[in-house]
């Protein structure tokens, strides 16, 4: 029996920023991201509360994919950061906290959406173009030929992930591993067009960190520990080991379900045919002189015997994540029906040893030469070893990201608080044409620019946890962080020790303001300096492309979300 | 409304609070002399006797994310290390608590994170000092007075009543002493190494010692326990046995080995501990002929035999298993007869097919003649079966899965014993020894799969009599060479059954992770009681204006005062956990009265060991004399000369270091976020005030 039931109407909100609800959700929303900030960033436990898994993290990645929100103005804004995410793995929490903090204070202001919009994109515009410019003070350039800031890179990414529980020494050694993975990646002949090869990351949870490693090729676990004996593989007479790939499963049940129905006449096997042609694709492969054979699925037991009797060593259920770098790795194609067999889609390999580490034991795959390599990632648990390789494939990307444009930005604050003291300045300068071309007053010019400049100062605010004060300097518009409690006669000076980034001690005189609670009085800006000192050891960097596309992102998300002017959503 | 979130208040760290009350549960668990708890579900009625922090854990239901991360971390430990469980459960606990009194105070939780962790690395790289190399470890254990004096002397009070009494029925004696004729049947019970151990007489520079011979070394007559209780009796044995045992060949001296460290590791759990050397001095020998691992995990399996009081415990070489008494008469009529044998990975029954293999839904089996019926399929695939074992000979089939009950049937009909439910290392003991291939199918099977020289015969428990269970026989496979243990564990009392178990893979695995470690710290409390000195010593250098060192760091006079103020009360929570951990042991020792008296043994500790200038030099001699936090006092008084106790180095230290990893990742939680259909039920309960929705 069917039911009938009648449509709703669809929903319709006008002015849906002005309703307290979305405020709140907004204020709820960004107050979890804002606490996950940083390296000293609060944790989360995401879970459904009847003992399902819980995951523990600060990372903007984890938190939004698992964190389901109902409101559309609110997933506007989360699936924006979560394409930025899918594009550039890092500064999520960045993107999404300027955001909302951008939404928060351009509508507390009196000044038409549409103004808002128009002054809004043309400061990001200053911001982009200062970014990209060669006196900008607040990037630095990476030197490939050396490691130093590289490593400053890595070692940022990982020590803003608290939930990955690494001391410094094992935040020192991964972020050495890290970037071996990536020198393994970058191939060494290069032709015309070059790709980076893979890092394939291979997971042993309850070890400790220090037993991570990295190792050119590729490890497959194997549970049953070929003896030493048995590891005696056909070669060709190069002297290279003939490598065939399947990715279709060669477990001897090749019946598509989906199609109708088979009728089979009593006493006929359809198993026993499939498994003869099975063997039939043995004895091809052995007359083919193939030595190792991996099959992303499973392979018919009797299928392996056959092989193992002549010499051919069989690896099954090797999964999808090795295949594409296995076959780059050995020239390969992936075999996809057992009836197509090719003698062109063998690839080859130079060796195949057994390995022990972290007391596993695998099949280690050595290719000739190619950029593909296995990070072998150790962490206590699940929740910190699920944390740790979040941070790790950030890491990872970070790096590439960093190839294509050889740049980083501070960090630790000092990028939002330099770029915020750069605007606050020109916003004061700005000519009467350009005026003219953003069509607003000068007052409305700066008090959007105010609330502009108050919105990435929220961000490095954000990094603070405790109840202490952030400070900026006047001359170089760096982030400063002073402790809660400290005695109210005190002068900054004795409270400072270095900035956000570390890329500037208490060394020469500096005038401090605070960043939060100047409202209303507008702060004469002079355009801030670049920080003259070389580039130091421990520095805090960011990803420049990540950063960049954050700060777009964000804008132009805030925009959208000003812009809007009702909603309609259906009910059904 | 998807999501609800849930706002940790600060200072009253609900997470935190979860931990330390789960962790008290577990504080009579610490220690060496642990008492055993009861859990009693109420809604079934059903119990469990549990005796260690992984069982207790496992029995309790925990929803809460702290619980639950609690249990991911007590389960990682106990699968990485199979020892350390109640030490991280306790020290989770006591750190908790500890936290949050820092939380009280006013402290920044940056500043737990930071200066907890760096003060258990400190004490991490401090502890250093108590380490012993294996080496050195068992040469000393060796050269020992105790060791001159018979080994006995090493073992607790309670352990020497428990082997008079089993003195006292000295037909028991000659039994197992009897088990060497064969070399490789029994290897001891706890009895029967007792006088093995108590044989190890002379002191280990004497080169003669390493070569005495199997039969030697179960005289009895060196050891003064057993010498004055039955010498006659013993004496009128011993020449029996040299007479048989004049040929065999020479036993490795347990001295230069790995007994003393399987003692000294044992904290107290006797049977295991005999088990364990008897397994020991077995892996050995086989080391010196064939060149493997001196002490291999993957080689012992164990067998519970409920019904049989704990002294028929014991090591058989091969696989004891319990079959039921039609496979029992198979199996004695196989007896003496080596047999052809094969191996399968798989369950054997029809529908069995490997993992991976997806079962066509949509193929229908038309029939021309209606007469054929349904039911004769499956006789067919017996037959066929059957027909294989019977072609290529097969007289015994081990199992990884499940036995088709009808093929099993058939085969007892046809003197085939199928066993199954047999685990991975078996199969492997056995395809090493007896050249078998494991096979998946039947169908598989070619002549070079098949094994030969296997044996079967009933298990025979130490009074040389064949044990029926009941429903229930235990029976014994081996082949020649098999390199397989079974550690036999008999008990008469259901419920501890599991426990036992557990005691004896505990053991186990110290062995194995001391081996692989290469070193083992001392034991009895020294390491707690080094790291609780050098972190007092730390928090108090601190709390004096003298130290200028520190100062330097900062840049001002008052963030010096500030984060001097903060690391030392910090500090102080992390000296806290050791305290409290020393304090535990000693309770549940019976050293101490009460957790004050405890206290104040403790702080007597500390205070000597400040006044000695060098505290680890202290905890050394202390150690030496056998007179630190355990063994002190109280029951082990009399036999505290050379008894000497050591521990895991790896095993410990991660049981530290996860336990305050988790402490730290749960107070650095500010949030829970509950997704789900769990959500709207909040929203309607009483506690939906607690939670924000989104």
């Amino acid at each position: 029996m069917s039911r009938l039931e009648a449509k709703k109407p669809p929903l319709f909100t006008s002015e849906p920023l002005t309703k307290d609800k979305v405020s709140q959700s907004l204020s709820v929303l960004s107050g979890v991201l804002k606490s996950c900030y940083g390296p000293a960033g609060r944790l989360k436990q995401l879970h459904n509360g009847v003992g399902g898994y819980v995951c523990t993290t600060s990372q903007s990645s984890a938190v939004l994919c698992r964190l389901s929100v109902s409101h559309p103005v609110l997933r506007v804004l989360t699936a924006s950061v979560q394409n930025h995410i899918s594009r550039f793995s890092d500064c999520g929490l960045f993107t999404a906290i300027l955001c909302c903090s951008l939404i928060e204070n351009f509508k507390s202001l009196n000044v038409g959406s549409c103004t808002v919009v128009k002054i809004s994109k043309h400061l990001l515009s200053l911001c982009m173009d200062y970014l990209k410019s060669e006196s900008c003070g607040c990037r630095v350039s990476v030197d490939f030929s050396s490691v130093e800031t590289l490593l400053c890179l890595v070692r940022s990414i990982l020590t803003s992930k608290p939930a990955c529980m690494l001391n410094k020494a094992e935040a020192d050694h991964l972020t050495v591993l890290i970037l071996k993975a990536f020198m393994f990646t970058v191939p060494c002949h290069i032709e015309t067009n070059a790709v980076l090869g893979k890092c394939i990351i291979v997971p042993v949870k309850g070890r400790r960190v220090e037993e991570s490693t990295v190792l050119p090729g590729l490890l497959i676990e194997t549970l049953e520990i070929p003896l030493a004996k048995q590891l005696t593989i056909k070669r060709t007479c190069s002297n290279m080991i003939k490598v065939a790939l399947f990715c279709v499963s060669l477990s001897g049940d090749c019946f598509d379900p989906e199609e109708g129905t088979i009728t089979v006449h009593h006493g006929i096997s359809l198993e026993m045919s499939e498994l003869n042609q099975l063997l039939n694709l043995g004895k091809q492969l052995v007359n083919d002189g193939v030595g190792l054979i991996v099959c992303q699925k499973v392979i018919h037991p009797s299928l392996k015997q056959y092989l193992k009797e002549n010499h051919v060593m069989a690896v099954d259920r090797a999964g999808l994540s090795p295949m594409e770098p296995l076959s780059q790795m050995t020239g390969s194609k992936p075999i996809v029906s057992i009836c197509l067999l090719s003698p062109s889609s063998y690839g080859s390999l130079k060796d195949v040893r057994v390995e022990n580490v972290a007391s596993k034991h695998f099949l280690h795959l050595i290719p000739n030469h190619t950029a593909v390599c296995s990070l072998v990632l150790c962490n206590r648990n699940e929740t910190t070893w699920d944390e740790l390789k979040r941070a790790c494939e950030t890491a990872e990307h970070v790096l590439q990201l960093t190839v294509k444009e050889p740049l980083a930005l501070l960090g630790g604050g000092c990028t939002e608080t330099h770029l915020a003291s750069y605007i606050r300045h020109k916003s004061y300068s700005l000519s009467s044409s350009s005026l003219e071309d953003v069509d607003c007053s000068r007052t409305q010019y700066q008090l959007v620019a105010d609330g502009f400049c108050r919105s990435l100062e929220a961000v490095a605010c954000s990094l603070n946890h405790n109840d202490g004060e952030i400070l900026t300097d006047t001359v170089y518009g760096h982030c400063w962080f002073v402790p809660s409690g400290f005695p109210s006669d005190s002068n900054w000076s004795d409270l400072v020790s270095e900035c956000g980034c570390r890329i500037k001690g208490k060394t020469e005189n500096l005038k401090w303001r605070l960043l939060q609670g100047q409202f209303g009085s507008p702060v004469i800006q002079s355009c801030p300096k670049e920080p003259s000192e070389k580039v130091a050891d421990f520095l805090t960097l960011d990803c420049f492309s990540a950063k960049c596309s954050g700060l777009q992102v964000a804008v132009e998300t805030a925009n959208l979300v000003l812009d809007l002017s009702c909603i309609i959503e259906d009910q059904n | 409304l998807p999501m609800a979130f849930r706002d940790v208040n600060a200072r009253r760290h609900i997470g935190l609070q979860q931990l330390s009350s789960l962790a008290f549960a577990g504080r009579t668990l610490l220690g060496p002399m642990k008492s055993c708890k009861f859990i009693v579900d109420e809604s079934t009625n059903q119990s469990a006797l549990i005796c260690s922090a992984f069982r207790l854990i496992e029995s309790l239901d925990l929803t809460s994310a702290a619980g639950q991360l609690l249990n991911e971390t007590i389960q990682a430990q106990n699968k990485e290390f199979k020892t350390g469980m109640s030490t991280l459960l306790f020290l989770a606990g006591a750190w908790s608590s500890a936290v949050l009194e820092c939380l009280q105070q006013n402290v920044p939780v940056s500043a737990i994170v930071s200066v907890m962790s760096e003060g258990l690395n400190s004490c991490c790289e401090r502890v250093q000092c108590l380490q012993r190399s294996i080496h050195d470890v068992s040469k000393e254990l060796c050269c020992s007075k105790a060791c001159q004096i018979g080994c006995g002397s090493l073992l607790n009070p309670q352990i020497f009543c428990y082997s008079q009494k089993e003195i006292s029925a000295p037909e028991k004696v000659p039994i197992n002493s009897h088990s060497c004729q064969e070399g490789d049947k029994y290897l001891v019970s706890p009895l029967a190494s007792f006088g093995s151990v108590a044989s190890l007489v002379k002191p280990a520079g004497d080169k003669s010692t390493s070569l005495i011979s199997g039969c030697n070394k179960r005289k009895l007559t060196h050891s003064r326990y057993f010498s004055t209780l039955g010498k006659s009796h013993f004496s009128s044995q011993q020449g029996t046995f040299e007479e048989r045992f004049s040929g065999l060949s020479a036993y490795p001296c347990q001295c230069s080995g790995l007994g003393h460290l399987a003692m000294a590791l044992s904290h107290g759990n006797q049977t295991s501990m005999k088990l364990l050397e008897s397994i020991v001095a077995y892996q050995q020998e086989r080391a010196e002929c064939s060149g493997s691992s001196q002490f291999n995990v993957a080689e012992i399996v164990t067998c519970c035999l409920l019904g049989l009081p704990e002294s028929y415990s014991c090591v058989s070489v091969g696989f004891v298993t319990l079959v039921s008494p039609e496979h029992a008469r198979v199996v004695k009529h196989f007896e003496d007869k080596p047999l052809r044998i094969l191996l399968m990975d798989g369950d054997l029954s029809e529908q069995y097919r490997h993992l991976g293999f997806n079962r066509p839904s949509n193929v229908r089996t038309i029939s021309k003649s209606p007469s054929l019926q349904e039911g004769r399929a499956g006789d067919s695939w017996l037959s066929t079966m059957l027909d294989i074992l019977i072609n290529f000979q097969v007289n015994l089939v081990l199992v990884k899965g499940n036995v088709c009950e009808n093929l099993m049937e058939r085969c007892v009909a046809n003197c085939i014993l199928v066993i199954g439910s047999v685990t991975r290392d078996v199969l492997r003991a056995f395809g090493e020894a007896t050249g078998a291939q494991p096979v998946t199918y039947l169908t598989q099977l070619n002549a070079a799969c098949v094994g030969g020289g296997a044996q079967v015969e009933l298990w025979k428990a130490c009074d040389e009599r064949a044990v029926d269970l009941g429903e229930l026989v235990p029976v014994r496979v081996k082949a020649e060479g098999i390199g397989l243990l079974t550690a036999v564990l008999s008990t008469t009392v259901a419920s501890k059954v599991q426990l036992i178990e557990d005691q004896f893979w505990t053991l186990v695995y110290r062995l194995h992770h001391a081996l692989n470690d290469k070193k083992v710290f001392l034991g009895g409390g020294a390491v707690e009681l080094l790291c609780l000195s050098h972190i007092q010593m730390i928090a108090e250098q601190l709390s004096q204006p003298a130290s200028r060192d520190t100062v330097k760091e900062f840049p001002s006079p008052w963030l010096a005062a500030a984060g001097m103020e903060y690391r030392s009360v910090v500090l102080k929570a992390l000296a806290g956990g050791w305290k409290q951990y020393l304090s535990a042991i000693m309770c549940n020792a019976a050293e101490a009265a009460s957790e004050l008296e405890a206290c104040t043994a403790v702080d007597n500790h500390l205070k000597k060991a400040a006044d000695c200038g060098s505290p680890s030099a202290y905890i050394l001699q202390e150690f030496r004399r056998g007179a630190l936090v355990i063994g002190g006092s109280g029951p082990f008084a009399d036999y505290v000369e050379g008894l000497k106790v050591y521990d895991n180095v790896t095993a410990k230290i991660e049981a530290w270091r996860r336990a305050l990893d988790l402490v730290l990742l749960v107070l650095q939680t500010d949030a829970e976020i509950i997704t789900g259909p769990k959500m709207n039920q909040l929203l309607n309960s009483y506690v939906s005030s607690e939670f924000m929705f989104l």
